[in-house]
């Protein structure tokens, strides 16, 4: 072997280090080499990697972050260090469908950066410079602790308990860590908030349409369907988990249709990419009804079984006829249709004011509770509701009226203002080839809508959701595996609820105090939406949504709030109407206390930083509505540094509110809203239920128990492997069948939770008939801001929110900071290069960030991948600096049958995407390397 | 020659561009030690200048008998050098320091993600995940003048002997695919080790084995059961990466479908958008057939009718795509 290498030497030249290597490299000399290698033999270093790969204790690991992965990993640990972690792969395969394993991604496999990262929080931290700076002194627990219930008990004492807010969003990720604070602000008084509306992510048209908060199936189910629209949503980058499903929809012969301005990582696997002009969907959505009306292609049983469409309004004031008007002491909540056999008008069963003989509980993400009607309650049988036509009804007072079933006026309306030709002209989509769409989608069976954040979030998104169910229910495609519209956005689905409100609200919500956080954040910060210069006055909506209680403000009595405390959520960052915030909003707030295992943007604008434990160094549950499996993290190590879960942090917090409230002698006081003799000297004993659960795997247990969707599942089978829900929101749970919603209404046939009892698709609301949306209708994006290019904000394949913004690996695979994109042509006419510096702004305020110049973005939009920390390569604020908070008045509704304010069930949620920028080459100082 | 070969087949019409191999890789081996700007495993945006940058004008590889030659790409203008950042001063420390690169970023190993090429709305892109191709021909190991390279007999696989290594980089330009790295701080060259340690217990690949897209097949070439020989040798739908440089990789590709362009009326016209000259230069003509195959039998599925190649690239059970012929088994 010497000498064959002396040979090789020789041969090659070698020693010269030439590295232009020439022809001296022949296959003889491979052959000579190749012969050395199967004489020789593996030395010690091959060890070396067989080392790396090794470990001494593997654990259960998921991403306690909103993000609606919940993908079970294992955790990977050697001599008390976490090395690494594996997606586990162990989620239980259906028959006939591809498996959900693995579940992972790229944030996913760096997990463990966060832990030992040098973003981690070590030790409680007291500010001692300017919020936002950075300049901290180290505190210990205790005096950390004190402090902040010293001001909980003189805010109280001084002020009143809802001068004390408590954020934390997304229960299904982290239910344990979640209830925490709830549980304390729901024994001292404190309000809590919203999330779901308030991140813009609520479905509020499927609240309106539906009754429900919000439901989708579970995306094992993509793979059932036949044809698919992909409808501003991009789950290649932001459903990682689950876009597999496409792709292999894709090999199984369904068809993929994505309608996105840009061409992107999604679009790139269907068959059929449609870019139409941004905002523009409900033209389109509209449009396809034209033609499904048009040409017949609609599923006539479904809907006058399943739809308000055949219900009667009547012609002279365009209310629904109402039992109350045809019949002395008739109710208000029922509603005719015109029975073509008999040719009279008859009550349709279901309806709000159709009261089943067991009434149900109230159900938190139900507009009522319909599960106690028998099966088949809304079934025609011989009922043959009319679609069209004009009737003549006698009222009560021996008058008559014409009425007209919502379908006619539907029908009338989508034929002279929907064609296709005309949502050619708004939208840059050819008439036929919506035309064509229309037809395919109508006749594929099932055929799914998959929507996103991309259609979500705009300010008439509600009307454009009540678009695509109506395109869903024409084509009778909800409650059907393979069928439906899916949306997809935001972390909402705590499946079970039960549990987590007994162990977050003991005494029941009722008995919590909730603010609407958007209503909260528009108020308190102050903010200008500009609406004004679209004709619409938001103020005048919520001072009456506000004073008649439809939406609630908090504090109460026009106070200020005093004292905020943030855990599990990055408020700040992610604020629409930030610039306002910062402003307005942060100066009234005499202590922000922020709980993190990382220094984000809102804990650095903190008064006083807790170290919480890293996921993997604590006990929870963690779900999702995107599979059906629950799943489980536990300590692979002992929290690290100072470091606490967030279960034991507010224990230690109420221990020291008990301290505090002695000493300052304020031991009880009298909530008088809920009649409530408030005992602050016992709260360690409230938050724990007497110490049973004081551990945080017992408060795991507890929900599981309480909730009937997974009574009889163990902490300790968790902890084999993830185990599927036993019952859900709106449809059964089947064995070896995917979970899609509605299959309560649509299959067993009991009333929708709506006031109709059905798919509703007319509101008359006064509401409603001021902004022109009693019907589904075509509405374009608003153009309050007079600035020429649209103002995008997706979510990014390389962040969940703001998480992961600042990890190391993520910003080495991206540019090393934040950018936004725009179009070459767009570019160009502004002077701009790829990578330069460039300063984005309206009226709301200001970004300065690089560009870069994307091939398949549309011009006219520029998009920013949403909410970097205020903290990163920025030279001047961050992507919600131009964004400010709009709420639509039909939100404010909470006085129409299922439209009533509950939390994260139907409110305002601001909008993030219809705002307007300008965009010019920064020409300011830029950064010199550090 | 080695007695059996592992081999991977990468299905593009799977893989999303998430990175997940890449850091399920890096997190795993090279995040460390020097390897910071060194991605054993990567994802590019096709068509693009890739990483390291021009690799595919770096040279190296075969003509005939002979090797070709070929350039060392640079550590800031080629691979990028990886962002650092001062994450103290900006968090815990007074001043309004930002987050930012101590060194500003020029060019890194996904700089040109999803730009692709072609005009709007034509323009078009897809990823092209790439590794060693632990070839049955190396030019890398005919290269290396200290025979610290080779190539087992149990798999095929190529590995860098780091205790013969001397670090004169001839295997970097010998390489086609620019996929050895040379290690500044340890004076060595590095590269993908196909996962040795897990595929020696039956365990296949981090890239492969959590590639969330489901892409990756993973089988000995001759294993007629495997995957890998029925997508090569049989339906001939996965091909070599740039076979003309005469490596003979064993990471083949199943090429990519796209959506049809649009013609001046907005139109669209039923031709893909990735031309198909494109492809031909990535994989060779082969291409054409391989994707006359994929579209016949995507009819089949969509007809109702079986199709055997598109459940096997379904892969229904996760657990199917992986062959190592050892008890898959996690080792707990």
């Amino acid at each position: 072997m010497k000498a064959s290498r002396r040979e090789f030497l020789k041969a090659t030249g070698a020693s010269s280090l030439s590295l232009m290597l020439g022809g001296t490299y022949s296959l003889r000399v491979l052959a000579q080499s190749q012969d050395a290698m199967v004489q020789h033999e593996y030395s010690g270093w091959e060890n070396f990697h067989r080392n790396q790969w090794s470990w001494d204790k593997k654990t259960r690991g998921a991403h306690l972050i909103n993000c609606t992965g919940a993908c079970p990993h294992n955790v990977y640990t050697k001599d008390g260090v976490v090395l690494r972690e594996e997606a586990s792969k162990d989620i239980a395969p259906m028959p006939g469908l591809p498996e959900y394993n693995p579940r992972g991604c790229n944030k996913g496999v760096c997990g463990v950066d966060y832990q030992y990262g040098p973003h981690r929080i070590k030790y409680p931290l007291i500010r001692v410079g300017e919020r936002g700076e950075g300049k901290w002194r180290r505190a210990s627990w205790d005096e950390a602790l004190e402090m902040i219930a010293d001001k909980i008990v003189d805010t109280i004492k001084n002020e009143a308990p809802d001068c004390i807010s408590v954020f934390s969003p997304v229960p299904a990720v982290a239910p344990v860590s979640f209830a925490a604070g709830h549980r304390f602000a729901h024994y001292i008084g404190a309000h809590t908030h919203t999330f779901f509306d308030w991140y813009g992510d609520h479905p509020t048209g499927q609240t309106q349409t539906c009754g429900v908060q919000g439901d989708s199936c579970e995306t094992a189910d993509w793979f059932n369907a036949k044809f698919i629209i992909l409808w501003g949503a991009n789950p290649s980058i932001t459903r990682i988990p689950d876009a597999h499903y496409l792709s292999e929809a894709s090999l199984n012969g369904t068809k993929i249709v994505s309608i996105s301005p840009d061409y992107n990582a999604s679009s790139i696997k269907a068959d059929q990419w449609l870019h139409l002009k941004p905002g523009t969907d409900g033209a389109l959505g509209m449009a396809m009804a034209y033609v499904i009306i048009k040409e017949k292609l609609f599923d006539v049983h479904g809907v006058k079984e399943q739809t308000d469409l055949p219900y009667l309004v009547r012609k002279d004031n365009q209310r629904f006829l109402r039992e109350s008007d045809v019949v002395a002491n008739g109710s208000t909540g029922k509603f005719y249709a015109w029975d073509a056999k008999t040719g009279k008008a008859v009550i349709m069963k279901g309806c709000w004011g159709d009261e089943p003989a067991q009434k149900g509980p109230p159900v938190a993400f139900m507009g009522r509770n319909t599960n106690t009607f028998p099966k088949g309650y809304i079934d025609l049988g011989d009922l043959d509701p009319a679609l069209e036509g004009t009737y003549k009804i006698q009222l009560k007072d021996g008058s008559s009226v014409e009425v007209q079933p919502v379908f006619d006026i539907l029908k009338t309306r989508i034929m002279k203002q929907n064609t296709p030709e005309a949502a050619a002209a708004v939208t840059g989509i050819p008439a036929k080839v919506i035309v064509q769409l229309a037809k395919d989608y109508a006749t594929a069976k099932p055929a799914m809508i998959i929507s996103g954040g991309g259609t979500n979030h705009w300010y008439y998104s509600d009307v454009l959701l009540r678009v695509f169910h109506l395109l869903s229910a024409l084509t009778a495609s909800e409650g059907k595996n393979g069928g439906g519209l899916q949306h997809y956005i935001g972390q909402w689905k705590p499946t079970f609820l039960p549990g987590l409100a007994a162990l977050a609200w003991p005494e029941t919500p009722a008995k919590q105090r909730f603010c609407q956080t958007t209503i909260w954040t528009y108020v308190h910060a102050e903010v200008n939406d500009e609406m004004l210069n679209s004709n619409i006055d938001t103020n005048k909506y919520l001072r009456k949504s506000i004073a008649t209680k439809q939406m609630p403000l908090l504090p109460a009595n026009g106070r200020d709030p005093k004292v905020f405390i943030v855990y599990r959520g990055n408020y700040l960052n992610q604020a629409k109407g930030q610039k306002y915030v910062l402003r307005n909003l942060w100066p009234k707030l005499e202590l922000i206390v922020d709980i993190n295992i990382r220094m984000d943007s809102t804990a650095l604008y903190s008064d006083i930083v807790l170290p919480s434990a890293h996921w993997y160094e604590k006990t929870d549950l963690n779900v999702t509505m995107e599979h059906t499996s629950i799943n489980m993290t536990e300590p692979a190590i002992k929290p690290m540094w100072e470091s606490r879960t967030d279960w034991q942090i507010f224990q230690a917090l109420a221990k020291k509110v008990e301290e505090s409230a002695r000493r300052k002698k304020f031991e009880r006081y009298n909530d008088e809203q809920f009649k409530w003799v408030r005992d602050l000297t016992n709260l360690w004993n409230q938050m724990t239920m007497d110490g049973k659960l004081a551990d945080d795997e017992a408060a795991c247990q507890f929900i599981l128990d309480t909730a009937p969707q997974t009574k009889g599942i163990t902490m300790a089978m968790l902890r084999d492997k993830p185990q599927r829900f036993k019952g859900n929101w709106t449809s059964p749970m089947q064995e070896g069948v995917p979970y899609t919603p509605f299959k309560n209404y649509v299959v067993d046939k009991k009333p929708w939770p709506t006031l109709t009892g059905r798919q509703q698709f007319y509101f008359d609301h006064d509401t409603f008939f001021d902004m022109g949306l009693e019907l589904p209708v075509y509405k374009g994006p608003i153009n309050a801001d007079k600035f020429p290019l649209r103002f995008n904000t997706p979510h990014s394949r390389y962040a969940i929110h703001s998480t992961f913004k600042d990890n190391v690996q993520m910003l080495r695979l991206q540019r090393g900071g934040p950018s936004v994109e725009m179009a070459p042509a767009d570019a160009k006419a502004r002077g701009i290069n790829d990578n330069d510096w460039v300063e984005v702004w309206n009226d709301h305020g200001k970004v300065i960030c690089r560009v870069k110049v994307r091939k398949g973005e549309q011009s006219g939009r520029v998009s920013m991948w949403h909410t970097p920390e205020l903290y990163m390569d920025l030279i001047e604020g961050s992507s919600q600096s131009v964004c400010p908070v709009r709420i639509s008045p039909t939100h404010l509704v909470g006085n129409y049958g299922h439209l009533v304010f509950r939390p994260n069930y139907y409110g305002p949620g601001g909008t993030q995407r219809d705002s307007r920028v300008e965009v010019k080459r920064y020409i300011g100082a830029t950064p010199m390397p550090l | 020659m080695t007695q059996r070969q592992l081999a991977m087949v990468i299905d593009l019409n799977k893989c999303i561009g998430c990175q997940t191999c890449t850091l399920a890789c890096k997190s795993q081996w090279t995040d460390r030690g020097g390897r910071e700007f060194m991605y054993w495993n990567h994802v590019e945006t096709r068509p693009g200048k890739g990483y390291p940058r021009d690799w595919q004008q770096a040279g190296g590889g075969w003509e005939g008998d002979k090797l070709k030659p070929g350039r060392l790409p640079r550590l800031a203008e080629d691979y990028g050098i990886p962002a650092d950042f001062s994450f103290d001063a900006t968090l815990f420390k007074e001043g309004e320091q930002p987050l930012r690169p101590t060194e500003p970023m020029q060019w890194g190993p996904n700089w040109d993600e999803d730009q692709g090429a072609g005009e709007f709305p034509n323009g078009y892109f897809f990823y092209l995940p790439r590794l060693c191709n632990h070839c049955t021909k190396p030019a890398c190991l005919a290269a290396c003048p200290r025979q610290a390279i080779s190539k087992r007999e149990e798999d095929g696989i190529v590995l860098i002997d780091q205790e013969r290594c001397r670090g004169y980089r001839y295997c970097v330009a010998a390489c086609p695919y620019k996929k050895i790295y040379f290690n500044p701080l340890a004076g060595r060259s590095e590269k993908c080790i196909f996962c040795y340690p897990r595929v020696e217990q039956g365990i296949p690949q981090a890239c492969a084995y959590q590639c969330v897209g489901r892409a990756r097949h993973v089988a000995y070439l001759d294993d007629r059961e495997g995957a890998v020989h029925r997508l090569v040798n049989e339906w001939k739908v996965a091909l070599p990466l740039h076979p003309e440089h005469g490596t003979q990789p064993n990471v083949y590709y199943v090429p990519p479908l796209s959506p049809a362009t649009f013609d001046a009326n907005g139109k669209p016209t039923g031709q893909p958008r990735i031309p198909d000259d494109y492809l031909v230069e990535l994989f060779g003509p082969a291409v054409k057939q391989a994707l006359a195959v994929l579209q016949r039998e995507i009819a089949r599925k969509e007809k109702g009718e079986a199709s055997a190649l598109m459940d096997m690239l379904i892969a229904y059970k996760h657990g199917d795509m992986f062959r190592l012929g050892r008890p898959p088994e996690q080792r707990s």
